[in-house]
């Protein structure tokens, strides 16, 4: 398993376009590393490959659907709100495309 | 040609469902960007998806269309990706468990014989963004995140572009009388991509495998399948091996281009969606969005031709679903279907086109049309039946008052007339009696239509015609 440190999590951080304070990252850092060391613990558990990966805590179905009903949207201002940049109310990125 | 083509299509239809696949956004076009969407096409934290039972009744209405397996326990997987496009980071789709496997269309060949293409699967999912790209940044609307789509994806059972374009056909007609899409490919709500590769006649291997994205009518599918194949044939033939690409139709030039070279296969990631825990449908639940489905293309099809209508005329009225639906309104209570039939596709259809405008704008309701087609059952001829038809364009009147304000009268079968007329015209014109012996049959026409014009189209023209033609006979 890759090591996980300070440089990988900054490369990260800054290929998902955002960034952290230090002491942020040194947080984050040591949650990583409580997770790695859990994920070691466990990996010496023998015959894992034997079981299925499992996505719900029980093995139950249910009969939900939601009815097709619109409710109001967002204002246009809402949907915006967390958009660093815009443009005739649209969200503006840099060239996505070459 | 030395090769044969191998050909799979994928296609993404777009449900007219009200509320979005996972949100209850309104899935509506506007014009405005950002206006239809909810925290959860923006990927807010803490938005759970919630799945529209519509869209799940929908894709069972084209399962069944395409008789394919349903598969009653609904199930969604995460295909992860990073791109602007889904903000949440992954598109929530069905990788695992399909809805419907396994089903199969058959389809016109080039040689007019039915061909069965067979169906891999077909599965929900969330459309994405639109995006907006100029030459310095790109603009994002999420008006189209997470619009519900069901992706249809068939074996390469598929020869040429004639078949292909076909198997859209059909496609497009279930989805469009289902009335889970409006279908229309011009608009980006039915969306096709083909995969084609070449191999020698008698192989069974695949060659290397061409993707043409997007292309938005079925007449570029016809065509730009037809150019792929030409040259890939020509690459093989020159000893040129085939890249794995992306193509794009040009319109234009009726050629395919380069868009990129593929490298190597996306790791998408994918794993059950946690947040949808596996929707158990219940026989009832499948069974009655079968039997409540509209009645599909081919059914409709059908019974028109048993109303009497010809295979052509059924076929263009059934190519509009405005269309189907006034004609149907219209035929109900109609004398004739067929008379119904030829008034809709000459002069319903003439008004249109000359007009620019659709169904929706014309003016004349469908009942009226069928009461107009009705007279002409009742001996009113076809001529003052345009004229009640055109008068109703611009007056908003009931089809009766129209006929007495134009004076238009029932013509009378006064046959001893009828004779008086037919025997002086032909006394009239010798020469034309003779050219008729000659074997011109419009002479009989020219003496039709004298008769006509000097008693003012007085005489139902099919017992003129009639008589005509039993008066020449006697001479």
């Amino acid at each position: 398993m890759e090591k996980i440190t300070l440089e990988l999590l900054k490369d990260a951080a800054h290929r998902m376009m955002f960034d952290m304070s230090e002491s942020e990252y040194e947080t984050l850092l040591g949650e990583f590393a409580t997770l790695t060391k859990q994920m070691e613990a466990i990996g010496k558990i023998g015959g894992l490959d034997e079981y299925e990966p499992m996505t719900f805590p029980f093995d139950v179905t249910v009969d939900c659907l939601r009815e097709d009903v619109p409710e109001k949207p967002l204002d246009k201002e809402e949907a915006l709100a967390n958009a660093g940049s815009k443009l005739d109310g649209q969200i503006k990125l840099p060239k996505v495309v070459g | 040609m030395n090769f044969e083509a191998v050909i799979g299509l994928e296609i993404h239809v777009e449900m007219k469902t009200a509320s979005k696949m996972f949100s209850s956004a309104p899935n509506s076009f506007s014009t405005q960007p950002n206006t239809q969407v909810a925290l959860l096409d923006m990927a807010y934290p803490g938005t759970m998806p919630l799945v529209n039972k519509q869209a799940v009744i929908n894709a069972i209405r084209v399962c069944h269309a395409l008789h394919m397996d349903i598969d009653q326990l609904v199930r969604f997987d995460r295909k992860n990706y990073f791109y602007a496009d889904l903000p949440k980071g992954f598109q929530i789709t069905q990788q695992f468990h399909p809805i419907g496997s396994e089903g199969y269309l058959d389809v016109e060949g080039k040689d007019g014989k039915l061909k069965r293409i067979r169906i891999e699967r077909l599965h929900m999912e969330e459309d994405t963004c639109k995006q907006l790209h100029f030459p310095d940044y790109s603009l994002l609307d999420y008006n189209r995140a997470g619009v519900p789509l069901v992706e249809i994806v068939s074996r390469p059972d598929i020869r040429d572009g004639t078949e292909a374009m076909h198997y859209v056909e059909n496609i497009r007609n279930i989805v469009v009388y289902s009335l889970v899409s409006d279908g229309k490919m011009e608009e980006g709500s039915l969306r096709c991509d083909v995969n084609i590769s070449l191999r020698p006649y008698g192989s069974d291997k695949f060659g290397t495998k061409v993707e043409i994205k997007n292309l938005n009518s079925l007449k570029n599918i016809e065509e730009a399948i037809d150019y792929e194949i030409k040259r890939q044939n020509a690459l093989l033939l020159s000893g040129t091996p085939i890249n794995q690409e992306t193509r794009r139709f040009d319109e234009a030039s009726k050629k395919t281009i380069l868009m990129r070279v593929k490298t190597s296969a996306v790791d998408y990631k994918y794993f059950p969606e946690p947040n949808i825990v596996p929707i158990r449908l219940s026989d009832s639940f499948v069974e009655d969005a079968i039997s409540s489905c509209p009645e599909l293309y081919e059914q409709k099809k059908e019974r028109y031709l048993s109303m009497g209508l010809s295979k052509t005329d059924a076929e263009i009225i059934l190519s509009d679903l405005d269309s189907a639906s006034y004609f149907e309104k219209a035929a109900k209570d109609a004398k004739s279907a067929k008379t119904v039939a030829n008034f809709l596709i000459v002069e319903v259809n003439g008004y249109l086109n000359k007009n620019a405008v659709g169904l929706s704008e014309f003016p004349l309701p469908p009942e009226k049309l069928g009461e107009i087609a009705s007279l002409q059952e009742d001996g009113y001829t076809h001529k003052q039946c345009v004229d009640i038809f055109n008068y109703l364009l611009n007056n908003d009147v009931p089809v009766e008052q129209a006929r007495k304000s134009l004076g238009i009268e029932k013509q009378v079968e006064d046959l001893s007339l009828m004779l008086k007329a037919v025997t002086e015209i032909l006394d009239a014109n010798p020469q034309s009696v003779a050219d008729f012996k000659a074997g011109k049959d419009r002479a009989k026409g020219f003496l039709i239509g004298q008769i006509m014009k000097q008693y003012k189209g007085k005489f139902n023209p099919a017992s003129l015609n009639k008589m005509m033609e039993e008066e020449l006979g006697k001479r």
